[in-house]
């Protein structure tokens, strides 16, 4: 993919520019499809009503109270979730670090039972609970990444992701044997989904969203440079140890807050900085600003496509996500040889 | 050359065939037989220590006045459910129950160790774990069938039939009715009857409970018209979770509100946090009513009825 | 079956005997025994045949204990008369119908597991590397799923865990065809497949009330609680093929740990024998699954045992075999007796002994020969 990406690489900043526009323009016809459409009765003319300023209090209400706060939840998670795995991409020189293949969802989900078992409910379980989880998760594997420096083998990285996920899992079904009724909830919390969630949940991840959001702008060029070899990032004036150590806490608090307000969600942070490296080349910089729109742009695809599947009910997000994220896994690992950032 | 039956009080009911290791039943004139999921069951007339692998049975085999001498956990505990627990306390006092496994693991050599002579277990039940229960003792499966609200009565007349008392079961489904019918009289008096729904709620959103569920024929029984508003399938127990969306056709007067925690408030709570939830109507209305979950959405057999109708009345007619 | 098995290694008991007495007629190699009947001649390690012998010996000890143990005691000479036939009745039912059965389920899906990871992780030269972790057992988990919660399918749930198995490695196959190094691509499609039937898992559960989500419960944990016994038998049918053959392979596997460059040199033929290595290994890992669900960590465990006791000559198939049947008779025993009358299923007490040792692997510094 490197091979074909670098061309592309070289067409400067008008074509990024370019590309960038024509991100934002899908995005705002996400964001409208998401306003307008919907499992409910309202349908597209009368939530078009309302965005023109009339329609009746039931379409207000719908779209006002119910489709704007997820669309703008959806908004958030997709751009945490794409920056994150950008970052860890970047950081690791890894195509396949992403969080959720890194154990992050399983970890949020055992915390979420643990949480369940020690006699939380699930109705009013906080989102803390979950990000707690998922910084674990995180920093479980991206500590092996560390200690055992095999973060750049794509593979090895993957499977100790793979493994975590595994062992997680194993301890929340012990939990589930004994405790019928964490085992009947957990079954509806280990799904991603941005149904149901308040815009109240959005505005409480917000600080942890903006300060990660901030230390990314800081880190990108740190990030450039260390991608030329931490001696040039050195040489550069750089401290490729304080880079890492910034890049896991930014990943922490992204991932934390996304599988907090949304539960697991896999894959967007693979299939997102997969096709922003296709399209603006292998510079963490310019795919950074390229994530920014088609995150949101995958996530919100995704949920209107989950309202409408199975209307009136709802497909789950996650298992949206799922299936779209592993064909371009598949995609990614079956470039001629195992492509290294 | 001889042999020794471990069990004395087994030796009459057990023969050792061709000099193998079966077990198998050689049951005298006093047996029945009774038609169960896997074919004719031959069962001792009146059977001694009772097994029951399934709440159900468990609930049956009390509502009859037997006392089983072993049971499963039920969900969220390490004991039975709470309402066959306040109903052992007051019924037989004392009574203890041993624990054979969790309803996900049965443990065949715990149960095999009770030396049972009647086992009573769920429609759920994998087939080879009948082969190897079928074994131990008669074993009791009703058949599976698709939801219904009466099922429980079929169930329960199954179990009645199996543990040879038929008639009491019959008594007790018919105070089942006695008392639902009673109660309806009651709310017609008092004003108090109307449309219902009966749900659960998730993180996610609602799920509404199927209008073929054992708890909701019972509702609909004491008078109130509980509807699931179609947004169930055929044969499914409950809906899938529910686009917010789509809450607004749960325009019940009453809405039951069913969690599997004590904490039912801290779950309205959350649920009222939820602007369209606040909008439906029972809620506008403080018509609300919080349930137990365990009992309410997965209990099933004549004493559920009876703890269900009673919850129901304290709630309605206040 | 399990007579047949240990018939198997009374032969190489004997062959061992066999061996030091014709230690006279030729030189072989130090550690080696040489072995000659007729024009067939045969190295024999020393090592290797030591620590078989120990596993063996274990295993039957262990086996003879989890005879013994549980909610029903039975004593030595109980067991002795029960399994000549004789004893009582229910001793006679305990032993022969419910605990037998399982301790051959225990041998047999322990042994293939074992197996099928030993053959993954050499070939990827990852300890990581076994059809549980990455994604083969998840595809036997949700069919299996699919079948007990009834999705109008009207396989019975082993033959779906066996055909979930076959479809997701099918798919990865597919998938990762193409000029491949160490299974590399195999393994990473497996990942993404496993995630994808994950989350196809997850979805049915969340879709069925909590009684049938019981009892699909087996399905995802593993257990070894009234196994099919049409499957064990499949699964007795799949080893004594598979595991000939795995030895078989095992010269070549033992080459392949080296560089592609001097596997080839020495004349292996690299595409077809790992082919053949993924194949075996995942064929085995589905006739385990559909017998006892999935119960991935043995895999992991099984080889990693047989290691750290081996030499680093070969690659210790059949060391691993047994390691993972003693580990998994252990681990069933420990789950049947720890809680009683509550019995943990196997794939939890393996997880709860394999994770802290998954941890290990993970953390430690570059191990030995596989990393």
């Amino acid at each position: 993919m490197a091979g074909v990406a670098a061309p592309l690489a070289l067409h400067g900043r008008r074509s990024l520019a370019g590309m960038t526009a024509l991100a934002c323009v899908l995005l705002l016809l996400a964001v409208l499809a998401s306003l307008l459409l919907g499992a409910g009765d309202v349908g597209p003319a009368r939530a078009l009503a309302v965005l023109l300023g009339a329609g009746d209090e039931e379409a207000r209400f719908v779209v006002g109270s119910l489709r704007l706060p997820r669309t703008l939840i959806g908004i958030g998670v997709g751009l945490a979730l794409a920056v994150s795995g950008a970052l860890l991409q970047a950081v690791s020189r890894n195509p396949l670090a992403e969080p959720g293949l890194l154990g992050v969802s399983a970890g949020a989900a055992f915390a979420v039972g643990v949480a369940l078992w020690l006699g939380a409910s699930t109705a009013t379980l906080r989102v803390a609970v979950g990000q707690l989880g998922a910084l674990l998760g995180c920093a479980a594997v991206l500590s092996v990444v560390r200690l055992r420096g095999v973060g750049s083998d794509p593979v090895r990285l993957v499977l100790a992701g793979a493994a975590l996920s595994a062992l997680l899992a194993s301890l929340t079904a012990l939990l589930l044997l004994f405790d019928q009724r964490s085992a009947d909830e957990i079954r509806f919390w280990v799904i991603g989904s941005l149904s149901g969630r308040r815009l109240e949940d959005l505005l409480a991840v917000l600080p942890s969203l903006a300060l990660a959001l901030g230390l990314t702008l800081w880190l990108a060029r740190p990030l450039a440079a260390l991608a030329l070899g931490e001696r040039v990032a050195a040489g550069l004036g750089h401290h490729p140890g304080r880079v890492r150590l910034l890049v896991v806490l930014a990943v922490a608090l992204l991932v934390g807050a996304a599988t907090a307000i949304a539960g697991p969600i896999a894959f967007v942070g693979l299939v997102v900085p997969f096709a922003a490296r296709a399209l603006a080349g292998p510079d963490i910089r310019r795919t950074l600003w390229l994530c920014l729109p088609l995150g949101p742009l995958m996530v919100l695809g995704a949920d209107v496509a989950a309202r409408l599947l199975v209307s009136p009910a709802e497909m789950p997000l996650g298992v949206l996500t799922a299936l779209l994220g592993a064909p371009v896994l598949v995609a990614v690992v079956r470039a001629r040889r195992l492509p290294t950032l | 050359m001889p042999r020794q039956p471990l069990f004395p009080p087994l030796m009459p009911s057990l023969r050792l065939l061709l000099g193998g290791a079966s077990l198998v039943l050689a049951l005298g004139a006093q047996a029945h037989s009774v038609e169960t999921a896997n074919g004719p069951v031959e069962v001792p007339e009146s059977p001694e220590r009772i097994v029951t692998l399934y709440e159900g049975a468990l609930d049956a085999a009390l509502a009859t006045g037997r006392l089983p001498v072993a049971a499963v956990t039920t969900r969220g505990g390490d004991g039975v459910a709470r309402y066959i627990e306040s109903h052992l306390e007051a019924e037989h006092p004392g009574a203890e129950l041993a624990i054979v496994g969790v309803v996900r693991e049965i443990n065949l050599e715990a149960v095999l160790a009770q030396r049972p002579d009647l086992i009573l277990a769920a429609p759920q039940l994998s087939a080879e774990q009948y082969a190897l229960l079928s074994r131990i003792a008669p074993t009791v499966v009703p058949e599976a069938r698709p939801l219904a609200a009466d099922n429980w009565e079929a169930e329960a007349r199954l179990f009645g039939e199996a543990l040879g008392q038929a008639d009491a079961m019959e008594a007790a489904i018919a105070e089942v009715h006695e008392r639902s019918a009673a109660l309806a009289e009651a709310l017609e008096e008092a004003d108090g009857l109307g449309s219902a729904n009966l749900i659960r709620w998730m993180p996610q959103g609602p799920m509404v409970m199927s209008e073929r569920l054992f708890t909701s024929g019972l509702i609909a029984e004491a008078g109130l018209d509980l509807s699931d508003a179609g947004l169930v399938r055929d044969g499914v127990v409950h809906s899938d979770t529910l686009s917010l969306e789509s809450l607004s056709r749960l325009d019940g007067d009453w809405l039951f509100l069913a969690t599997l925690n004590e904490e039912g408030q801290e779950a309205l709570d959350a649920a009222r946090r939820s602007p369209a939830f606040a909008r439906l109507p029972a809620v506008a209305a403080d018509r609300v009513v919080p349930v137990d979950g365990q009992l309410w959405t997965s209990a099933n057999g004549p004493l559920a009825a009876l703890a269900i109708l009673e919850e129901l009345e304290a709630a309605l007619l206040p | 079956m399990e007579t047949q098995r240990l018939r198997g290694q009374s032969v190489r008991w004997q062959s061992a005997a066999a061996g030091q007495d014709s230690q006279g007629d030729s030189q072989p190699p130090s550690g080696y025994w040489h072995l000659t009947a007729g024009r067939a001649s045969l190295l024999l390690e020393r090592r290797a045949l030591a620590v078989n012998l120990l596993l063996l010996a274990l295993l039957l000890a262990a086996s003879a204990a989890y005879l013994m143990a549980g909610s029903i005691p039975v004593s030595a000479s109980e067991l002795i008369r029960a399994l000549a036939g004789d004893g009582e009745v229910v001793t006679a039912f305990v032993i022969h119908d419910l605990r037998l059965p399982r301790l051959a389920a225990a041998w047999l899906t322990g042994a293939a597991f074992a197996v099928a990871g030993c053959l993954m992780q050499t070939l990827a030269r990852n300890r990581l590397a076994t059809p549980g972790i990455i994604g083969i057992d998840n595809g036997a988990t949700a069919f299996a799923v699919a079948s007990v919660v009834g999705l109008g399918v009207s396989l019975a749930p082993p033959a779906m865990a066996l055909t979930g198995a076959a479809t997701a490695a099918a798919i990865t196959f597919g998938l990762a065809s193409g000029g491949d190094t160490r299974g590399y691509r195999f393994i990473v499609a497996g990942i993404g497949i496993g995630a994808v039937f994950g989350a196809v898992t997850q979805l049915l559960l969340a879709r069925v009330p909590i009684d049938t989500a019981n009892a699909a419960y087996p399905w995802t944990v593993g257990t070894l609680n009234a196994r099919s016994g049409s499957a064990v038998s499949v699964l007795a049918l799949g080893l004594a093929v598979g595991l000939p053959l795995a030895l078989a392979l095992g010269r070549s596997l033992s080459l392949m740990r080296f560089s592609d460059a001097v596997a080839a040199g020495l004349g292996v033929r690299l595409r077809r024998r790992r082919a053949q290595v993924l194949s075996l290994s995942v064929l085995l890992t589905a006739l385990a699954v559909a017998v006892a669900g999935p119960v991935g960590m043995v895999g992991l465990i099984g080889p990693e045992i047989a290691r750290s006791l081996s030499s680093s000559r070969g690659v210790p198939l059949a060391a691993s075999a047994l390691a993972g049947a003693l580990v998994m008779v252990l681990a069933d025993l420990a789950g049947r007796v720890l809680l009683a009358p509550i019995e943990l299923p196997v794939g939890i007490v393996t997880a709860i002994v394999g994770g802290p040792w998954l941890l290990w692997i993970l953390l430690r510094p570059a191990s030995r020969r596989l990393s």
